[in-house]
């Protein structure tokens, strides 16, 4: 009972209040039933089974309400813990309890839909020891053995099942899901890059420590300031709200003209499921990732043919030095486009600047030098603004973050003829020192400009850089505020904080490694680790074949573990035994088992007259070494035996 | 021919007890769950959900071992048994020998009275009758046990324990392993005292009687508390009038005389069995007021003695009686 709770425990967070409530008192009321004799329903209180089939009913009412029907994983999950709650106060017989245990074991499948960290992983191995602790107790129906007992024996019986399992897990033949409809409960509320932008928006995801995306380099990691993972691009503005440009199918799957220049860069991204179908890479890639199907779209970012339900690996090269479609952009117009009758103040300011300067390098020139001069200040934690976001941000409160620069740079620039595009993604990213991964989290999210200018093709500016030169040049894990990087107690003092640092590193790094070499092992990484193996185009036939090999010899292995049992190791018996099997070569019968040692060898000195005093002296030291008083030396008894040859008279 | 069942033999020595193992219905439904396991894990690509599926399957594997182990070396060392009447229960003791290292848990042990083969393999699994008592509960690492296993007795002469079923579950009740013992146990079943006729007693003159008491007329000896078959006339009415309890008379000469319990003596009865009821009543009663007796059966008689094996000599002439 203690392991279906803890089974079913972690599901109560993502369940409703009443599913708990049911379950918990079905357990508090068996509980009580063992403990203070509280009556069960049964064929006797007919009323109480009315109450439960009540309960049963009105369960079933509100999970119709609350899920609309049995099908998905968080419905079928509420209804089997209902059921399990109900089946707990009916359980009468051996089946029941059978049955019982069976759901738990399956509640810790359903377990694993949810969550898959290391943390639940341990939780639901003692669920799986009580399990099993409970089916030994119900095959020891007089409990001979005690409950500790009881527990060690399932223990053992798990921990020799690991290895078993482990060859199971590496060989069995992996098939690529969903077998069925595509389990669309399965991801629900990913936090992650979007791909429209609302000022405002990125703060949350900057409050957020969970891990974007892990990168590990091949040779030595780009400096900071090159490190812009590029996302969405966004286009479209209705003067509040950023967005992606809605395109044609064959104009938006068209890749852009790249020219790269200098030195390639490659390494391994493990991208955590965001269910959306961009992947992040290295701004710019020089060809599509080939484990998966992908392509280009037409503003240079990398997309999947399928959204990302699952933590994936991808190999890329990059080059960080880059044109974009130098010598023609279709989509100039949409470069510039803004909204009638929006920013007033903005356009003022960059009409200014255009009559200047008619070069659009000047011009941006001249905006950066204005984010650097004027009093701009860069804080994650920006007033709210009022009315006209950007005008409001420019002329009135002048604090904020990427979103806020980047976007009201956009504006600047649009308003002074010089197509602009705003570009989300990630920058930079914090080394773990432990095994040397890049990791990027939703608070490295940042959001960036390009500009289009000809022959150049579009150039990155970061505005931002030119107001928090640290965010770009040292990343936003330096410049976070102590009580961000680290929980209360490890914020009072920086030694503190680099304790903290330190463990979260480690287990940063040991999630890293649980991810990638379990989580993530699914057909493609199984290909490729039993090819690193030795085994030549790994099929599901030849993954069979070695499966059930290795099987046979494991199996082997442990039946003679099991089965094995040593030969009687007394020496004096064994010693003894030896004497008997001398007679045995002679073509005698050995002693008979109601036969003693006496008669014996008074049998066998009536057969061998001539070694009746070799055959009475070892009689005599083996008695005296098992029955005697006075104990004659082992090592005599030992020669003697070892002396004594008889031959056929 | 003898060479084939000389190599046949030996096989079988070295191959030891046969013992079968097969998943119980609750062995099927867990893989039946493993299954669900499994394509819940495809379906959502779930890692861990196939590491739970691969450990439950494993750990299944082992309980095939664990189940095994927990009865394969288990012997029957030797059998006997203890005469009972016609309509008791035969109470047969073996002794199980545990030779392992481990505790042996939970074995239940079942029986069958017939021995023959079939055909038909089916028909050697089924007809084993358990009891709920007959459970060896723990049978601890290299001791010998004597458990007791009772069986109806359905006929009398002699029974055989027939085979002898071990089967175990234990540790999860996922498998169920088995193995037969033939003990080779005899067990002798004395026809069920009954029968109303007298003691047949013996005159001076060494012709038996039957009902000699009315005739004898010797000392009066006492009265003895009415029992069925008693012969009415025997009744002591007088005394029954007085305080209305029945008593039969018993003469003294009777007492201390000799009994001849022959099979000639209940001719009356109408068939063998029935006769043989009324001799094994008459041994008991014969032996219950201590007199000597002998018993003359067509094909064998036991010469005039009294006490407790020659009692069991007469009682199993009785049930042997063909």
């Amino acid at each position: 009972m203690l392991g279906l709770s803890l089974a079913a425990a972690p599901h109560f967070a993502y369940q409703p209040f009443w599913v708990s409530l049911l379950f918990l008192s079905m357990i508090a009321w068996r509980g009580f039933a063992i403990w203070r004799h509280w009556p069960l329903p049964g064929k006797h209180r007919r009323y109480l089974s009315l109450i439960k089939w009540f309960i049963a009913a009105s369960a079933i009412g509100l999970m119709l309400k609350s899920y609309g029907n049995f099908i998905g994983r968080d419905a079928g999950t509420a209804l089997l813990i209902v059921m399990l709650g109900l089946k707990i106060i009916e359980i009468r017989n051996h089946r029941d309890y059978y049955i019982s245990c069976f759901l738990g074991y399956f509640l810790v499948a359903i377990n694993f839909l949810y969550s898959q960290s290391i943390a639940t992983a341990l939780l639901m191995l003692i669920v799986i020891v009580l399990m099993t602790t409970c089916l030994v107790s119900l095959n020891d129906i007089k409990q001979t053995i005690s409950k500790a007992t009881q527990l060690k024996l399932a223990s053992k019986m798990l921990l020799q099942a690991i290895p078993l399992m482990i060859l199971l897990f590496v060989f069995f033949p992996r098939i690529t899901g969903p077998l069925w409809g595509i389990p669309q409960d399965a991801q629900t509320a990913q936090t992650g890059i979007n791909n429209e932008m609302t000022l405002g928006k990125i703060s949350q995801l900057i409050q957020s420590d969970a891990v974007a995306f892990r990168v590990k380099f091949d040779q030595a990691i780009p400096s900071n300031n090159e490190l812009y993972w590029r996302g969405p691009v966004l286009w479209e503005t209705d003067g509040r709200t950023w967005r992606e440009l809605t395109l044609p199918y064959r104009y938006a799957k068209r890749p852009p003209t790249i020219t790269t220049m200098g030195k390639s860069v490659r390494y391994t991204v493990t991208l955590e499921p965001h269910n959306k179908n961009w992947l992040f890479a290295l701004d710019v890639p020089t060809e599509l990732p080939t484990s998966l199907s992908t392509l280009f779209s037409h503003d240079g970012k990398l997309l999947s043919a399928k959204p990302i339900k699952q933590r994936i690996q991808y190999q890329l090269n990059s080059k960080t030095h880059y044109a974009m479609n130098p010598d023609t952009e279709p989509l100039l117009a949409d470069a510039l486009k803004l909204p009638a009758g929006y920013h007033p103040r903005t356009r003022a300011l960059a009409e200014q600047w255009r009559q200047e300067s008619s070069q659009p390098e000047d011009i941006i020139r001249m905006a950066l030098n204005h984010f650097n001069q004027q009093p701009f200040y860069y804080t994650l934690t920006p007033p709210p603004l009022n009315g006209d976001t950007i005008d409001s941000f420019l002329f009135e409160s002048g604090k904020g973050f990427c979103e806020h620069y980047a976007a009201s740079f956009t504006v600047l620039m649009r308003a002074a003829g010089i197509p602009t595009r705003l570009v989300t993604g990630y920058q930079g990213g914090a080394v773990n020192p432990v095994d040397g991964y890049l990791v990027v989290r939703q608070r490295d999210a940042h959001a960036w400009t390009e500009v289009w200018l000809s022959g150049r093709g579009w150039v990155r500016i970061d505005p931002t850089g030119h107001v928090s030169h640290d965010r770009i040049e040292l990343g936003m894990a330096n410049i976070l505020p102590s009580e961000m990087r680290a929980p209360l107690f490890f914020a009072q003092s920086d030694s503190l904080i680099d304790v903290w640092q330190q463990v979260s590193n480690n287990w940063d790094a040991v999630n890293n490694a649980w991810n990638r070499s379990i989580l993530a092992y699914g057909p493609e990484l199984q290909k490729s680790f039993l090819s690193q193996l030795g085994m030549t185009n790994p099929n599901w036939q030849s993954m069979a074949f070695t499966l059930f090999a290795a099987f046979s010899v494991m199996l082997l292995f442990t039946s003679a573990i099991l089965l094995y049992s040593r030969r009687d190791t007394d020496p004096v018996a064994a010693t003894y035994q030896k004497f008997c099997d001398r007679f045995a070569k002679l073509g005698l019968t050995t002693r008979y088992p109601y036969e003693g040692p006496l008669d014996f060898a008074s049998r066998m000195a009536n057969i061998h007259p001539d070694h009746k005093a070799d055959i009475d002296l070892i009689t005599t030291q083996y008695i005296s070494l098992r029955y005697g008083k006075t104990m004659s030396s082992l090592d005599e008894f030992k020669n003697t035996v070892k002396r004594f040859k008889p031959k056929i008279t | 021919m003898n060479v084939i069942s000389q190599l046949y033999r030996r096989l079988n020595t070295l191959r030891g007890r046969r013992v079968f193992i097969l998943p119980t219905r609750f062995g099927v439904l867990y893989s039946g769950f493993l299954l669900l396991i499994l394509l819940a894990a495809i379906n959502y690509s779930n890692s861990l959900g196939h590491i739970l599926c691969f450990l439950l399957a494993s750990m299944g594997h082992l309980a095939i071992h664990y189940t095994y182990r927990n009865m394969a070396k288990i012997e029957l060392l030797n059998a006997y048994s203890k005469p009972c009447f016609l309509g008791q229960a035969i109470t047969f003791y073996c002794r199980f020998d545990n030779p392992n290292r481990q505790d042996c848990h939970h074995l239940l042990v079942a029986s069958k009275q017939s021995t023959e083969r079939s055909w038909n393999p089916f028909k050697n699994l089924i007809g084993y009758q358990y009891q709920p008592h007959q459970a060896l509960d723990l049978l601890s690492a290299k001791t010998t046990t004597t458990h007791r296993i009772t069986v109806p007795s359905i006929h009398r002469g002699q029974q055989i324990i027939g085979q002898v079923r071990l089967s175990t579950r234990f540790p999860m009740g996922l498998f169920k392993t088995w193995t037969y013992f033939s003990p080779e146990c005899t067990a002798v079943v004395y026809p069920a005292p009954g029968g109303h006729l007298p003691l047949p007693y013996m005159t001076s003159d060494g012709q038996d009687h039957a009902g000699a008491q009315q005739k004898g007329g010797d000392d009066f000896a006492g009265f003895q508390a009415y029992r069925d078959g008693d012969a009415i006339h025997a009744i002591a009415w007088k005394a029954m009038a007085r305080d209305n309890i029945l008593r039969t008379k018993q003469f003294s000469s009777c007492v201390s005389g000799q009994l001849i319990l022959s099979w000639q003596a209940t001719a009356s009865l109408a068939n063998s069995e029935a006769r043989l009821s009324q001799l094994c009543r008459w041994v008991l009663d014969a032996e219950g007021i201590d007199a000597e007796y002998s018993l003359v059966l067509p094909k064998l008689s036991i010469e005039l003695g009294r006490g407790e094996s020659h009692q069991q000599r007469c009682l199993t002439a009785l049930a042997l009686h063909d």
